[in-house]
């Protein structure tokens, strides 16, 4: 499978190649354009139940594609994720990875998807109660609205809320006002997340409650 | 007329140099800026090609009634022209072959571009484009844009497209309305739906992005509009 990531950093999109026999996950509508032999199967996100506990809970779809070369030569399919921004590419080698609500985009097949209870702090910090973790081995791509910033974290760093995208799960999330009770509620930082261990993570340098937030005032 | 491309590919503008006494057409509204020895003329339709009515039918696919001409008066001239949304713009070379361009898509032409609407069926309605679509003929430089970058595909016999996703394609390509996979469950429950099946011999231009899809994460979170 041979992978490039364009259009970064404000629309990246992914031209994946696929070798013959080789498959690929994708989340549901992120195909833009595909050779017409490629062969696509929808099939519920992990079982039926975690595919549904994922929608309903995680904000990912009920089903995710698969896309499979039954072909003997190469053939292309471009993805793209809905909101406008960069994608990361990780290699997974038995690691895990949280991912936040929409991030994820495709994977390769055995990389394994499932469902975690985020806690309180996650839900009420606009992040989500579930997160997506992804397992197993090989390639994951996930995006972002906005640019990403990867940050190695050793003790503590703090996040502003909607801005987080993913992080390694050894890293625990805390909810806290961004400064004193004067300075959280009037500087327009409000709340925020702190983050506390060893690990990375990927901030996005937008957020779409931002931009709802920036638009709503404007309709009338 | 020379385009060069400026912040490629999140939000591009295209710098158009003139030379003495040459025109460029532009959709109402896309000009950011020009030098000052630009003549420009409001008119509904191309110079003494079509008038009134096309001016009509270009309002009725939700492009601009009017197009501006911009005319130098001196050597060197520039217009600066974009559009609305973010994202990638490019050029199209047209040699006495025809391309349809998704409507909406259109910034600017050279004057010796001929410009017409074109029908290509109910489909339209169901693939996220326009019902109506920009059929582009004779010889020039054409400048469209995209939400997303926009990225051409050579198809030689079918290529898959995803509705919402076409910018333009030549006029020897045709497509269908299709499934995505195998079968229709498969197809409706993977979120893909309907896709365009395209067939023939030429390259379709297609946009990475999906204006519906980013419309759909957005809109639930506005505020309804008060009546």
């Amino acid at each position: 499978m041979n992978v490039e990531i364009k259009g970064s950093p404000s629309f990246a999109y992914l031209d994946v190649d696929l070798a013959p026999g080789e498959s690929l996950i994708a989340e549901a509508d992120a195909m833009a354009t595909m050779a017409a032999d490629l062969d696509m199967h929808a099939r519920f996100n992990g079982g039926f139940f975690s595919g549904l506990c994922k929608k309903l809970l995680g904000g990912e779809s009920l089903f995710i594609n698969e896309f499979t070369n039954r072909k003997s030569e190469n053939r292309r399919i471009t993805l793209a994720q809905s909101n406008p921004g960069d994608v990361a590419a990780m290699q997974l080698q038995g690691n895990k990875l949280c991912l936040q609500p929409g991030a994820f985009i495709a994977c390769s097949p055995k990389v394994k998807l499932g469902l975690q209870w985020a806690g309180f702090v996650s839900g009420i910090s606009r992040e989500g109660f579930f997160r997506l973790s992804a397992g197993g081995e090989g390639m994951l791509w996930f995006g972002a609205y906005g640019g990403l910033i990867e940050k190695v974290i050793d003790g503590e760093y703090i996040v502003d809320t909607a801005h987080l995208v993913a992080y390694e799960p050894q890293l625990k999330l805390k909810l806290q006002m961004a400064g004193g009770i004067f300075s959280s509620f009037f500087g327009g930082e409000g709340l925020v997340t702190r983050i506390e261990g060893n690990g990375k993570v990927w901030i996005q340098t937008r957020s779409v409650p931002g931009l709802v937030g920036w638009l709503n005032p404007k309709l009338f | 007329m020379n385009v060069e491309f400026i912040h490629r590919p999140g939000n591009a503008a295209a710098r158009l140099t003139l030379a003495e006494n040459e025109s460029v057409v532009a959709e109402g509204g896309a000009m950011i800026s020009m030098s000052d020895n630009i003549e420009i003329t409001t008119s509904t339709q191309q110079k003494a090609k079509g008038g009134f009515i096309k001016g009509l039918k270009r309002a009725l696919v939700g492009e601009s009634f009017f197009l501006n001409h911009f005319k130098a008066l001196q050597p060197d001239a520039e217009v600066i022209v974009s559009t609305t949304l973010s994202g990638d713009m490019t050029t199209l070379e047209l040699e006495g072959n025809r391309i349809i361009v998704q409507s909406g898509s259109f910034v600017a032409c050279e004057e010796s571009v001929d410009m017409d609407l074109g029908w290509q069926g109910f489909k339209s309605l169901f693939s996220k484009e326009g019902l109506f679509w920009l059929n582009l003929s004779g010889a020039g430089r054409v400048v469209i844009n995209s939400f997303g970058a926009i990225y051409p595909i050579a198809v030689n016999g079918e290529y898959i497209v995803d509705t919402g996703h076409i910018v333009a394609f030549d006029e020897t390509l045709n497509f269908q309305l299709s499934k995505a996979g195998k079968s229709w469950v498969s197809s409706i429950l993977g979120g893909e739906g309907l896709v365009c099946r395209f067939n023939g011999t030429g390259t379709v231009w297609c946009q990475s992005h999906n204006i519906t899809a980013f419309g759909r994460s957005l809109g639930p979170q506005l505020k309804p509009i008060k009546s």
